[in-house]
C-alpha cells in the first residue's frame, strides 16, 4: 500500500471495479445456494410433509440427513428451506432496498416538507422495536412468504433510505446537476442521468445489507412459528427440533438441529463476504482498516 | 427530541388500533376465524363488541381505546382468559433481567475491545477482533444461541439446557435462588450480549482511531502520562458520545434479539409470551407485548439522550 502524498494524484477508482478475493468467495456461495434453490424440487428425495420413514432415524442411505420425530425426511425439509431463505434474500431484500432507495431519492431530491415528513417516518420506524411490530402485523396480515417479504420491506427500509438520501443530497447541488437543470433538464431526467449512476454502488451495498437482514428475519420469523405451514424452512426445522423434548437425550440434534444452523451460517457468510467487498468499492478509505487484505 | 418519542408512541398505538380495523371484515370475525377450536358464542361476541366499543363510530373507538390504554388496560388474553397486563407482569421481569445483564456485558466488553483494537490498529489483535466481530455481526442471534446451547449445555454440560430456574427446586437459602437463576441466565445472556457486541465495538474503535491522531494525545504522551490514562481518560472518553448514541439506537434491536434468544432457551420472558401468543393467535397479548416493549425502548432511548446531553451539553442544544 502506498501513502498518497500531496501532488501525487490518486488513480481514478470510479471505473475500476475489482472485487477483492473474498467477494468472489461470497459470490460463489450465493450462486451455489441460488442453484440449489432452483433445482431443489428435483433434488429432494421426498415430499416435505411425507411420512417417509421411522421417526428419529439417523443419517443413512434412505435418509441422507435422517428423519425428525415424526418421520419427515430432513434433507427434503432443508432443501425446501433453501428456497424459502433465497426467496427472503431476493424478494424481501430487493424490496427493502427498492422501497428505501426510492424514498431516499425522493427525500434527498425534493428536500423541504417531503424530506421532513419521510425522514420523520423513518425515525419513528428506527426507534420502534421492529421485530415485535413485524410479529403483530404478520399475525394479522397472514404468514405467506410473499406477505412476510412485503412486511419486511415496509418496516426495514429506513436504513437504505437514510444512506441514499445523504448521497443524493450531496449530488443535488453539484454544479453539473445545476447546469443540466439550467439547460432545462427535468427532475426525472437529471435524476436518471446524473444521480442514479453515482449512487448505483451505494444502492448495491444497501441491497446486500438488506438481503442479509431479510434472510435473518424470514428464517427467524419461521423459527417463531410465523411461516407458511406447508413449506418447510430452516426456521421451522429449528423450531421443531428445539420443541422436541428429548432432542438432547439422543444424538438426534446432530442431524436435526445442526444442519439448518450450518446452512444459515453459510448463506449469511456469503452475503457478508460480498457485502464487505462491495463496501470497499463504495468507500476505499475503509480498506486500510478492514478485514480484507489488499490484493 | 421528546417530540419524536411522543410521535413514535402515537404511531405504535395507532398501528395497533388501526391494523385489525383496516383489514376487511369485522375484527371479531377475524378473531373467531383464527381462534381455532374455541368458537365464540353470540353473547361473548356482543359483550366484546361493547367492551371494545365496536358499535360506535371510529373516532369514538379511538378515544375509547386511548383512554383504556391510559388506564393501563391492555385487554384480556383470548387463550388464557387473564388480563394481558397480568401476563406481562409475570414475564417482563425475566426479560428485563436478561436484557439488563446482556446489555451491561456487551457495553463493557465492546468498549474495552474497541479501545484495545484502536490502540493497536492494523496489528494482529486488531485484525483478529475485526474478523471475530464481523462474524458475530453476520450470525443471527438465534443461531448464536443455538450454537452456545450445543457447545456449553450439551457437549460440555456446564449450564442448564432451558428455563430460568430449576422446576420444583427447594432452595435452602436465598443464595441458592440467586445461584440457580444466575446459572440459568449465563447462556442466554452470553448469546444476547455476543450479538449486541459488534456494532458498538466498531463505533468505539473508529471514534478512538480518529482521536488518537489529535494533538492532545501527542502532548499527553510527551508529558509522560501513563498509557492507561492516555488510553481511557484522553482517548476513550471521546468515544463515549457515539458509544452511548449507538446504545440508544440499538435498544430496539436488542428487544427483538431477546425474543429470538428466549425462544431458543425456553426462557420465560416476553419472548415466551409472544411465542405462545403467536401459537394461539392471541392478538391482545401480542399487541400488549408490542406496546410494552415499545414503551420500554422509548424510555431507554430517552435515557440515552439524557446521558448524552450530560456528556456533551452541545447535544442538548440541537
Amino acid at each position: 500500500m502506498t501513502v498518497a502524498t500531496a501532488g501525487v494524484a490518486r488513480p481514478a477508482r470510479s471505473h475500476e471495479f475489482r472485487l477483492p478475493r473474498i467477494g468472489w468467495v461470497g459470490v460463489a456461495i450465493l450462486l451455489g445456494f441460488a442453484t440449489v434453490a432452483l433445482v431443489a424440487p428435483a433434488l429432494a428425495p421426498y415430499r416435505v410433509g411425507a411420512l417417509s420413514g421411522p421417526p428419529l432415524e439417523g443419517p443413512g442411505s434412505a435418509h441422507l440427513l435422517g428423519t425428525n420425530s415424526v418421520g419427515h425426511d430432513l434433507l427434503s425439509q432443508l432443501l425446501s428451506g433453501v428456497r424459502v431463505a433465497m426467496f427472503g434474500a431476493f424478494v424481501a431484500g430487493t424490496g427493502t432496498a427498492l422501497v428505501g432507495g426510492a424514498i431516499g431519492l425522493l427525500a434527498g431530491w425534493w428536500g423541504g416538507i417531503v424530506d421532513l415528513v419521510l425522514m420523520r417516518i423513518a425515525d419513528v420506524l428506527l426507534v420502534i422495536p421492529r421485530l415485535p411490530l413485524l410479529i403483530v402485523v404478520i399475525t394479522y396480515a397472514g404468514t405467506g412468504r410473499g406477505m412476510v417479504a412485503l412486511t419486511i420491506a415496509l418496516t426495514f427500509w429506513p436504513e437504505a433510505a437514510k444512506v441514499l438520501r445523504v448521497q443524493v443530497l450531496t449530488l443535488r447541488h453539484r454544479t453539473h446537476v445545476t447546469a443540466a437543470m439550467g439547460f432545462g433538464a427535468g427532475a426525472w431526467h437529471s435524476m436518471r442521468r446524473h444521480v442514479l449512476p453515482e449512487v448505483g454502488l451505494v444502492l448495491v451495498a444497501a441491497l446486500v445489507a438488506a438481503a442479509g437482514r431479510a434472510v435473518m428475519l424470514q428464517v427467524g420469523l419461521a423459527f417463531l412459528g410465523l411461516d407458511d405451514a406447508n413449506r418447510a424452512s430452516w426456521g421451522s426445522v429449528m423450531r421443531g427440533a428445539l420443541k422436541f423434548q428429548g432432542l438432547f437425550f439422543t444424538r438426534a440434534w446432530v442431524w436435526w438441529l445442526l444442519p439448518p444452523l450450518v446452512a444459515i451460517g453459510l448463506l449469511l457468510a456469503g452475503l457478508t463476504f460480498v457485502g464487505t467487498a462491495v463496501e470497499e468499492w463504495v468507500n476505499p478509505r475503509l480498506a486500510r482498516h478492514s478485514i480484507v487484505g489488499r490484493s | 427530541m421528546v417530540g419524536l418519542y411522543l410521535l413514535t408512541l402515537l404511531a405504535m398505538v395507532t398501528v395497533v388500533f388501526g391494523l385489525p380495523r383496516a383489514l376487511p371484515g369485522d375484527p371479531l370475525v377475524a378473531l373467531q376465524d383464527r381462534a381455532g377450536s374455541s368458537a365464540i358464542s353470540a353473547e361473548t361476541t356482543a359483550h366484546l363488541r361493547s367492551y371494545y366499543a365496536l358499535d360506535r363510530p371510529l373516532e369514538y373507538q379511538y378515544r375509547h381505546y386511548l383512554s383504556r390504554l391510559g388506564r393501563g388496560d391492555l385487554g384480556w388474553s383470548i387463550s388464557r382468559n387473564v388480563r394481558v397486563t397480568r401476563l406481562i407482569g409475570g414475564h417482563l421481569p425475566w426479560t428485563l433481567l436478561l436484557l439488563g445483564t446482556a446489555f451491561t456485558i456487551a457495553a463493557v466488553l465492546s468498549f474495552l475491545t474497541g479501545v484495545a483494537a484502536a490502540w493497536r490498529r492494523g496489528r494482529p489483535l486488531d485484525r483478529a477482533l475485526l474478523v471475530a466481530m464481523t462474524g458475530l455481526r453476520a450470525l443471527p442471534p438465534y443461531v448464536l444461541a443455538a450454537l452456545l446451547l450445543i457447545v456449553l449445555a450439551v457437549l460440555v454440560p456446564a449450564f442448564p439446557l432451558a428455563g430460568a430456574r430449576t422446576p420444583f427446586a427447594a432452595y435452602s437459602s436465598p443464595l441458592g435462588v440467586v445461584g440457580d437463576v444466575g446459572g440459568h441466565l449465563v447462556l442466554p445472556a452470553t448469546a444476547l450480549s455476543l450479538s449486541l457486541l459488534s456494532t458498538k465495538f466498531l463505533i468505539v474503535r473508529n471514534a478512538m482511531i480518529s482521536s488518537l491522531g489529535q494533538d492532545y494525545m501527542v502532548l499527553g504522551r510527551a508529558k509522560g502520562l501513563p498509557v492507561r490514562v492516555l488510553k481511557y481518560r484522553h482517548g476513550g472518553r471521546n468515544a463515549l458520545l457515539p458509544f452511548v448514541a449507538a446504545m440508544g439506537a440499538e435498544v430496539g434491536f436488542a428487544v427483538g434479539f431477546s425474543i429470538f434468544v428466549e425462544s431458543v432457551f425456553a426462557y420465560p420472558g416476553m419472548g415466551a409470551l409472544i411465542l405462545r401468543g403467536v401459537e394461539t393467535r392471541d392478538y391482545p397479548v401480542l399487541e400488549g407485548a408490542f406496546l410494552v416493549l415499545g414503551a420500554l425502548v422509548l424510555i431507554l432511548n430517552l435515557g440515552a439522550e439524557l446521558v448524552m446531553s450530560r456528556l456533551d451539553p452541545r447535544v442538548a442544544g440541537r
